[in-house]
């Protein structure tokens, strides 16, 4: 059985997309942007994370690790070099304090968790929302999943970042969606690539070729975007990004504010970006900066939901 | 059995005296002076009836201290012996428990007593009287102590939290705008185009605002007229035996009394109601019931005023009337004291007294019931004494059912006097009333009560007044705790509609949709007349409880068809007007009956009254009910009474709470072979010792823990049986008896056994604490042997000092009830079917089964005080969970805790139980997307089997916020576990684990 990397499968998430749903985190994404507000979703790999918060200072862990990589003094804990991720730390670990992030999880295992909630989903016209990371990563995979899914009954809804073979997707993917939440980040290339790590002409491409496929009144797509403060949230992108939509003849889009939880997670998993440390990006965003956001695309004449 | 001895006896003979027997002996001596010269206070030691005579021991487990203090014929002597026949001896554990109790602020003697520092033997009149007389002494300084308490306390909540947060406050007021509109879907929806009512708010009802006001505003007063006039009749009849020393009968006896005090009391219509009668003559009024818990009161008649919680007034003159002239009648003559007396002071009762195993309600009421209503709806009092009148003239009786039958009639004529009383008031004061539209509300007021309780209803108007009047006789006979009201909106429906189709224009039909809602809100409210009267202790284990009278709205019809109606909307609208803590609201939902506008108007209400109705599902009624092979008709016309127990409408004398029980209890003598840690009491038997690894596989522990369950659930049992003959001997109720079914028909008494249906429920506390406990017991020390039984033992008996490796192994590494794990549920499901089985195999001493429900009111919170650290890492006198409510660190997924709670066998919890979750919805959140969200919670939850749940929609911050500034949030209702109360008036403890509650996000 093949199997994909699954960082967490949240139920009871009333947040990504319509009803009560159960989220699917795909860990590894193409992208490396460095806001990602799951920033232990992004590589490919199995991880060990160390949480202060949760630690008791039992020490049982000290005196398992075989590569002594185990350090009060370091500032992460855990010296990820010597690290071998044996996990037998994480095994004895009685707080959860130390956790593996990342699990090999087979489609029938994952379907096995998320249909339990599906009494929740038709009450609540709600289903399963898979997201990341990029699911679409894993594209055979996901697709497997979403059949299994499409076969029990249960809606479906994919968040992507955009970058991924269009071919392949609308073949094998796009059929199974119910809904698409598709980021747009940054208009500009040349900011994109600083960013987010890569260049954003196929994104742009791919979600041009998908509006295409829409019916009018009768769209599956729609269009996010992060608001993070100067980088994001700037009038430049928002205006560019509407004249985009606008071209793609997308009339609605969904802006999402900035928040500064992805430090703490950065951290648990042995790393700091000082872009966090500074101004706007340690608070969540001002409600008014959110305001001026939204008006920017509704004199554009684009329907912020 | 040498085991439940207590852990010494009675004599005085041994033990050393230490230099605080010196001081307790000087303290005592200087009461005795005091009593003795001065005759301000000397004349307390009288009764009307002559001197009080009676002996207080005072003593230590050791006899360190012993001493006792008599008061014989107007002299209060100290004596170094305690007399053979003590009335009432307090016994401390160490003399430093008496030092302690010397300095010690009312709230702290009340905790000195709950965790076993001090215990009592003998009768607990006395032991009140005893303490009202050191209050005449010292009240000065107790009223100061008081003062100094809550104030310090206030100063520690506003310094922890200065600034209050208006927004937060004003965001709840906010929820009553912005109204959903409702479709008119339902069958049963003959008259409002928008069944949600959206075009009415509060602002329409000047009265009803008023009436608010009123009930946030005004002081409860106790009220003597009650016990003043039912014990006048007394003295001049006889209690025991008549004037001609001839035994009475109970009942006719309560009988006489009844009609007395119905004729007597004074016929009151309060300012500007559209509903005449009282309960007291108070505007709020606390009523006395000496026969059952009343005298309960009289050691703090002089600082009840001045407590911190749920404080109220006692005038000079009802103190005098109290305490000369009805208290001193009743000593004996209680509930409680009949059984101490007639079978010699049980150990089932000795273990009630110690307050951390049980509770048994029957010391107060038993009148957990729905009365008949559409009956005497339907045939007046008149009618019910005409049935009465015929079954006296079939077949012979024997003298009893002749007696019991004219008891009956005798209640019902007292019934009609006061209504007749009412009505000439009424007419009396529209004479003189100057304001046109009063004075014809008056003249119809005069017409109705001429009409009602005698005759049948025949409008509106006239039927919601019967109700009233019923509802008052019924508090006079019976204890305000618990009665509960049933089904109103489909008893009160046939009279709204047959007006509404008398009426033809569209203007017509608005001014009387408007007035039914003005009088469905003055019913409302004329039940928030009265409070029950609680000592101080009650606010730790009923806290901010009012008297519950539940009201119960929607669910099926007798037939099994879709009952929500008009009424039931209109009940819904006045619920979400007033969002008041009582009657508690209960609604039920028949999945594939009631429609999903109903539902969602139940979750809307729930919204914006932040805690009401509490939720329930019809078809896990019936299934929980299956057992006891009820008519199905009579399942289906279900109603819950007091908190949430289901019981048959007019026909089922279910005493749903006959008893709170602390099932931790149980675990801990098991975990102690028997021994209550707190109580320090080998009470229970012996099953074996941790310490020396007696218990080699887990089944044989679960068999120590439901020993000891079963001999507290064996006891308590008991000592409802004992209590329920106290009952049938010092308090029949005939007017109660007639309005339910099968009591005429057999001549009998519903305290007999007459009802239709009979049965004791229970209520179980700490279902969660404990399956989690065994759920670490089990996987921790005999699956995985992560850790021996022994050394667990030892963290919990060291409150998991030092170990916060282990604390954190059982908190969060073992799978908890709630977080979606089948073994959690099927330990759930074992523990409550040996108490389901266990109290199902004994009869009650009517004749019928005993049920178990899991809920707690606020018993969660003082048992969990009470209670040592437990295995599942709740900390030594911590709270449990709420009903059974799942652990907040079971799962961060809510959906975990609706899946395992719903998939319960249903057939284990045949008293029903509480579910508390609270939700939030976010700042700014659309209120159709909160509501549909709320909703779609509530209906899988009942799609999946789920019985019952009740949401608080309130965040923590505003709590925390209430907490401290109370002023803004006078109004702030909360649901504790199966009742509502108003968050400020709740304890501290009480308050912070509300607080502590998982809070999900909607």
């Amino acid at each position: 059985m093949k199997k994909a990397l699954i960082l967490e499968i949240k139920g009871n998430s009333l947040d990504d997309g319509p009803g009560i749903r159960s989220v699917v985190f795909f860990k590894g994404c193409p992208l490396s942007c460095e806001w990602c507000h799951n920033p232990e979703s992004k590589r490919p790999q199995v991880e060990i994370a160390f949480d202060q918060n949760e630690c008791v200072g039992c020490d049982t862990c000290l005196g398992i690790c075989p590569e002594g990589a185990l350090d009060r003094g370091n500032p992460f804990f855990i010296q990820r070099e010597r690290c071998t991720l044996c996990f037998k730390c994480v095994e004895v670990c009685p707080s959860g304090a130390l956790s593996r992030v990342g699990n090999p999880m087979e489609v029938e295992a994952i379907v096995k968790r998320v249909i339990k909630d599906k009494p929740f989903f038709d009450t609540s016209g709600g289903g399963v929302t898979l997201s990341g990371g990029e699911p679409v990563m894993a594209m055979d995979f996901c697709a497997e999943l979403l059949s299994a899914f499409k076969a029990a009954g249960v809606q479906t809804l994919l968040e992507t970042c955009g970058l991924f073979d269009f071919r392949a997707f609308e073949t094998k993917l796009y059929p199974l969606l119910d809904l698409i939440y598709f980021d747009l980040k940054l208009m500009d290339p040349a900011l994109h690539a600083r960013h987010c790590g890569t260049a954003n002409a196929v994104i742009l491409e791919n979600f041009r070729k998908l509006s295409a496929c829409q019916s009018p009144g009768n769209t599956k797509i729609l269009a996010r975007t992060p608001l993070i403060p100067d980088i994001t949230d700037t009038e430049n992108n928002l205006r560019a990004l509407a004249v985009f939509l606008k071209e793609c003849r997308a009339s609605k889009a969904q802006l999402l504010p900035y928040h500064p939880l992805w430090q703490e997670k950065n951290r648990k998993i042995g790393r700091h970006d000082p872009l966090g440390d500074s101004g706007p990006m340690k608070t969540f965003l001002d409600p008014g900066r959110m305001a001026r956001c939204k008006a920017i695309l509704q004199e554009e004449g684009i329907t912020v939901v | 059995m040498f085991f439940q001895a207590q852990p010494t006896d009675l004599s005085t003979k041994e033990g050393r005296r230490s230099v605080t027997h010196l001081l307790v002996k000087g303290l005592l001596r200087l009461l005795a002076a005091n009593f003795n010269l001065r005759p301000a206070l000397n004349r307390y030691l009288r009764s009307d009836r002559g001197w009080i005579n009676f002996s207080v021991g005072i003593r230590t487990e050791n006899n360190s201290i012993a001493t006792a203090v008599v008061f014989q014929d107007g002299r209060v002597s100290v004596h170094d012996q305690l007399p053979p026949n003590c009335d009432i001896t307090l016994i401390f554990t160490h003399d430093k428990s008496v030092r302690k109790l010397l300095s010690a602020t009312p709230t702290e003697q009340i905790f000195m007593l709950m965790k076993s520092e001090l215990r009592t033997v003998g009768n607990s009149s006395h032991m009140n009287l005893f303490f009202f007389y050191l209050s005449l002494l010292l009240n000065k300084k107790q009223q100061k102590m008081m003062r100094k308490e809550k104030q310090a306390q206030l100063k520690k909540l506003t310094a922890a939290s200065p600034r209050h947060d208006l927004g937060l406050s004003q965001a709840l007021q906010q929820r009553k705008t912005a109204p959903l509109k409702g479709a008119r879907v339902d069958a049963g929806d003959r008259f409002l185009e928008d069944p949600y009512l959206s075009a009415y708010s509060l602002s329409d009802f000047p009265r009803i605002q008023d009436f608010l006001n009123i009930h946030f505003e005004t002081k409860a007063e106790v009220c003597p007229e009650r016990p003043c006039l039912i014990t006048a009749w007394h003295k001049a009849n006889g209690f025991e035996t008549d004037n001609q020393g001839a035994p009475w009968n109970p009942a006719l006896r309560q009988a006489q009394a009844f009609k007395y005090l119905m004729e007597n009391r004074t016929p009151l219509i309060r300012k500007d109601d559209l509903i005449a009668g009282t309960t007291t003559t108070k505007e709020i009024g606390v009523v006395v019931y000496p026969d059952s818990h009343g005298t309960m009161i009289w050691s703090e008649l002089l600082t009840v005023p001045h407590r911190n919680l749920n404080p109220y007034d006692v005038s000079a003159e009802t103190l005098r009337l109290l305490h000369h002239e009805v208290f001193p009648y009743y000593i004996h003559r209680n509930f409680k004291e009949w059984v101490r007396e007639n079978y010699d002071a049980p150990l089932c009762q000795a273990i009630d007294e110690r307050f951390a195993v049980y509770f048994i309600w029957k010391q107060a009421a038993l009148s957990h019931t729905i009365p008949d209503f559409p009956k005497i709806l339907r045939l007046g009092a008149r009618g019910i004494q005409a049935e009465i009148k015929a079954r006296l003239e079939t077949e012979p009786l024997t003298p009893d059912q002749k007696a019991q039958l004219a008891a009956m009639d005798l209640c019902l004529e007292g019934l009609v006097i006061y209504s007749k009383n009412l009505s000439r008031k009424a007419a009396q004061e529209a004479a003189v009333e100057k304001e046109p539209r009063r004075k014809a509300e008056l003249e119809t007021l005069s017409r109705i009560c001429a009409q009602v309780v005698a005759h049948p209803a025949r409008t509106l108007a006239e039927a919601v007044n019967a109700v009233w009047i019923t509802w008052v006789g019924l508090h006079m006979e019976n204890t305000n705790a618990g009665l509960s009201l049933g089904r109103l909106d489909q008893w009160l429906q046939p009279y709204f509609a047959a007006d509404m189709a008398a009426l033809h224009t569209q203007e017509e039909k608005a001014a009387y949709l408007k007035n039914a809602i003005e009088l469905t809100a003055c019913l409302i409210m004329r039940c928030t007349d009265h409070l029950p009267l609680t000592p101080d202790l009650a606010n730790w284990y009923f806290g901010g409880a009012s008297s519950t009278q539940a009201i119960t709205l929607g669910g099926v019809t007798p037939a099994g068809e879709d009952a929500v109606n008009d009424m039931t909307y209109i009940f819904l609208k006045v619920t979400e007007m007033l969002s008041i803590r009582d009657p508690n609201v209960n609604a039920r939902f028949h999945p594939g009956k009631n429609s999903e506008t109903y539902l969602k108007r139940l979750c809307e209400v729930n919204l914006v009254t932040a805690a009401t109705p509490s939720l329930h599902n019809d078809k896990a009624i019936a299934a929980a009910l299956a057992e006891f092979n009820y008519d199905p008709a009579d399942v289906n016309n279900w109603s819950a009474t007091g908190c949430v127990e289901p019981t048959l409408s007019g026909r089922h004398i279910g005493h749903t709470n006959f008893q709170m029980m602390n099932m931790v209890a149980a675990l801990e003598m098991a975990l102690n072979n028997g021994r209550h840690p707190l109580m320090n009491w080998k009470l229970g038997p012996d099953t074996g010792r941790v310490e020396t690894g007696d218990f080699k596989t887990f089944d044989e522990f679960f068999k120590a823990f439901t020993t000891q369950f079963r001999f507290l659930i064996d006891h308590s049992v008991a000592y409802n049986n004992m209590l329920g003959k106290a009952h049938q001997v010092i308090r029949p109720t005939p007017l109660l008896s007639s309005l339910i079914e099968d009591c005429i028909a057999l001549g009998k008494d519903l305290t007999h056994g007459g009802a239709r249906y009979n049965s004791s429920g229970a209520a179980c506390i700490g279902l969660a604490d404990v399956t989690d406990s065994l759920l670490v017991i089990k996987r921790l020390v005999f699956d995985e042997k992560r850790v021996s039984f022994a050394q667990l033992k030892q963290a919990v008996d060291r409150n998991f000092e030092n170990d916060p490796a282990l604390l954190a192994l059982v908190t969060r590494k073992v799978p908890l009830f709630g977080s979606g794990s089948d073994e959690a549920v099927a330990m759930a499901d074992r523990i409550t079917k040996f108490a389901h089985d266990a109290y199902g195999s004994h009869a009650n001493y009517r004749g019928g089964k005993y049920t178990v429900g899991f809920w707690s009111m606020s018993n969660h919170v003082i048992y969990g005080t009470l209670s040592g650290a437990l295995p599942s890492g709740k900390l030594a006198g911590k709270p449990f969970t709420p009903g059974l409510t799942p652990e907040p660190n079971a799962s961060k997924n809510l959906l975990d805790n609706i899946r395992d709670v719903a998939r319960l066998a249903p057939e284990n919890i045949n008293n029903n139980i509480a579910f508390n979750v609270k939700v939030v919805p976010a700042a700014g959140d659309d209120r159709r997307r909160i509501v549909d969200n709320m909703f779609a919670y509530v209906k899988t939850f009942f799609d999946l089997g789920g019985m019952q749940m009740q949401m608080n929609v309130v965040t923590s911050e505003t709590l925390k916020d209430a907490m401290a500034h109370p002023e803004n949030y006078r109004n702030l209702l909360v649901r504790i576990s199966g009742y509502n109360a108003y968050f400020v008036t709740l304890n501290r403890d009480l308050q912070l684990e509300l607080i502590a509650r998982a809070e999900y996000g909607i």
